[in-house]
């Protein structure tokens, strides 16, 4: 039965999920309507509890196994614990009963989107770019004709996605741009295309109940 | 000369050297002409081609701040696209990050066109020329939702309004009255839209997105699913470029104050890859 009504369920509303797109009958569009726009959300919802309760309980048992940078999971539990104080109780400008001002420093969750997770995102994200130059004086090298290729399409689009390119010659945004329209598109489709079509027999496999590793692990 | 030793430069130098070269053209900002792309010119085509009177532009983001320099630039150059050819705006976050982000993306560029007004016509009024419809989850929802009732998925706009009381709600229902709806992304917004809304109710879809991301979207600008594309950076400065050429609308041009930067750090970049390989040679040889 653990097994057996999920895989019903999954089938019948995979199933209806399918029949939107070929069967245009109200009775089918109302249904699948329904399970779009309100079982679906509600499903969500649950998924958030579960993604958070998963995260809180995984920090803890490293808090508690004292496992590697077991400190950081501190940071992220008491980050997680204070934001969801102010955000739940004070509101998103402190609005609600908890008070997220002292004199004039303000901590209410806008403030802290601001003033702490803004510069924090740019920040790791910035990062990427000295990582990235560091990797690739490290690790592109011209070994082979396919590695030269390789270096000069990079050269090309590079300088093709700044103005610099076009100042040193006026003919590098178009070899870059044909790169990205003509070789680029063709590997990506040829990838997309492989990709779509594992996921249709992915998705047969689920439907017809062959692939059941979703239900957890073993089965 | 010992070329072992600077294949083994010490990270920090490169880390330094990155560092200059994208502070120093920050403090002496200039501007360099971008010359518009293909790809950037058929969505600002395709955006001038909007009749007003009839249908919006919708702009869905899904950026957050770890993407904003490159495309936030992108939100506010179509806003002063289409509040200057008078096209009513709709917009709409599909993660949570960055919905604050793109209200004060509307708040700029409002007061931006409201300082220059002189009459009630001129100036931009939120609910007449443009509605911020807020964040609804997961994705898919609004995405296909929208296509049967836009105030009916999302019931009250980002402030608190209810979204069928504001005045250019009453005539844009769905997608028959969305000219284009450009989803400006740090990950694949442009394909769900044309895989959901596309396909099933025929909207046609723009791409803004960062540059990493802009090979996934070349094959479907290639079929015409997407009508155009902002790639990167560079594509925000394309855009801003067009509308500057065309329509003088003035404001802060972020992203073509950032070409500088981004230019020398190319610079840096390929100068290290050339001398590291310089260096891989000459110590193969050596040996």
């Amino acid at each position: 039965m653990r097994d057996k009504l999920p895989l019903a369920l999954l089938i019948i509303l995979g199933l209806f999920g399918l029949t939107d797109r070929f069967l245009p009958h109200p009775i089918a569009e109302g249904f699948n309507q329904y399970l779009r726009d309100t079982l679906l959300r509600i499903i969500s919802a649950f998924a958030l509890i579960l993604g958070l309760g998963n995260l809180i309980l995984r920090h803890t048992k490293k808090i508690q196994k004292k496992e590697e940078h077991w400190q950081h999971s501190w940071v992220l539990l008491l980050s997680f614990l204070v934001a969801s104080i102010i955000g739940v109780f004070g509101g998103v400008n402190g609005e609600l009963w908890f008070p997220t001002q002292v004199g004039s420093f303000h901590f209410d969750i806008t403030t802290i989107y601001n003033k702490v997770l803004i510069p924090l995102g740019a920040t790791m994200f910035s990062l990427l770019a000295f990582f990235m130059a560091s990797a690739a004086y490290r690790a592109f090298r011209a070994r082979n004709w396919l590695a030269v290729l390789l270096l000069g399409s990079a050269f090309l689009v590079m300088l093709g996605q700044v103005p610099l390119g076009a100042r040193i010659w006026s003919g590098i945004p178009e070899i870059s741009q044909w790169i990205m329209e003509v070789p680029n598109t063709a590997a990506k489709r040829g990838i997309e295309l492989g990709i779509t079509l594992g996921i249709l027999a992915t998705l047969l496999k689920i439907l017809a109940g062959i692939e059941r590793s979703w239900l957890g692990s073993g089965r | 000369m010992n070329w072992e030793r600077l294949i083994q430069i010490d990270r920090r130098i490169i880390f330094l050297a990155m560092g200059l070269g994208i502070i120093i053209p920050m403090l002496f900002p200039m501007e360099m002409p971008v010359g518009a792309q293909r790809v950037t010119r058929s969505l600002f085509k395709t955006i001038d081609e909007i009749d007003g009177q009839e249908q919006c532009l919708m702009i869905s983001s899904d950026y957050t701040p770890q993407t904003e320099p490159e495309c936030h630039p992108m939100s506010l150059a179509l806003m002063r696209h289409a509040f200057t050819r008078r096209i009513p705006v709709l917009l709409n976050a599909l993660y949570v990050e960055g919905a604050p982000l793109l209200a004060s993306g509307i708040e700029d560029v409002m007061e931006e066109f409201n300082s220059r007004a002189t009459t009630h016509e001129d100036s931009i009024i939120y609910g007449r020329d443009v509605v911020y419809l807020g964040w609804q989850p997961p994705p898919i929802v609004p995405i296909l939702a929208m296509g049967e009732s836009i105030a009916g998925i999302y019931p009250d706009d980002y402030y608190g309004n209810r979204t069928d009381s504001l005045e250019v709600m009453q005539r844009i229902r769905n997608y028959d009255e969305v000219g284009i709806v450009v989803a400006i992304t740090g990950l694949s917004a442009p394909l769900w839209y044309v895989m959901f809304a596309q396909t099933k109710y025929g909207v046609k879809v723009g791409a803004g997105c960062t540059a990493v991301c802009a090979p996934d979207f070349y094959p479907y600008c290639g079929t015409g699913q997407i009508s155009g594309m902002m790639a990167g950076m560079k594509g925000a400065a394309e855009y801003e470029e067009l509308v500057e050429e065309t329509f003088q609308t003035g404001g802060r041009r972020k992203a073509t104050e950032g070409m500088v930067a981004q230019s020398a750090a190319h610079l840096v970049i390929m100068g290290f890859v050339i001398l590291g390989n310089i260096a891989y040679f000459a110590s193969r040889r050596q040996a």
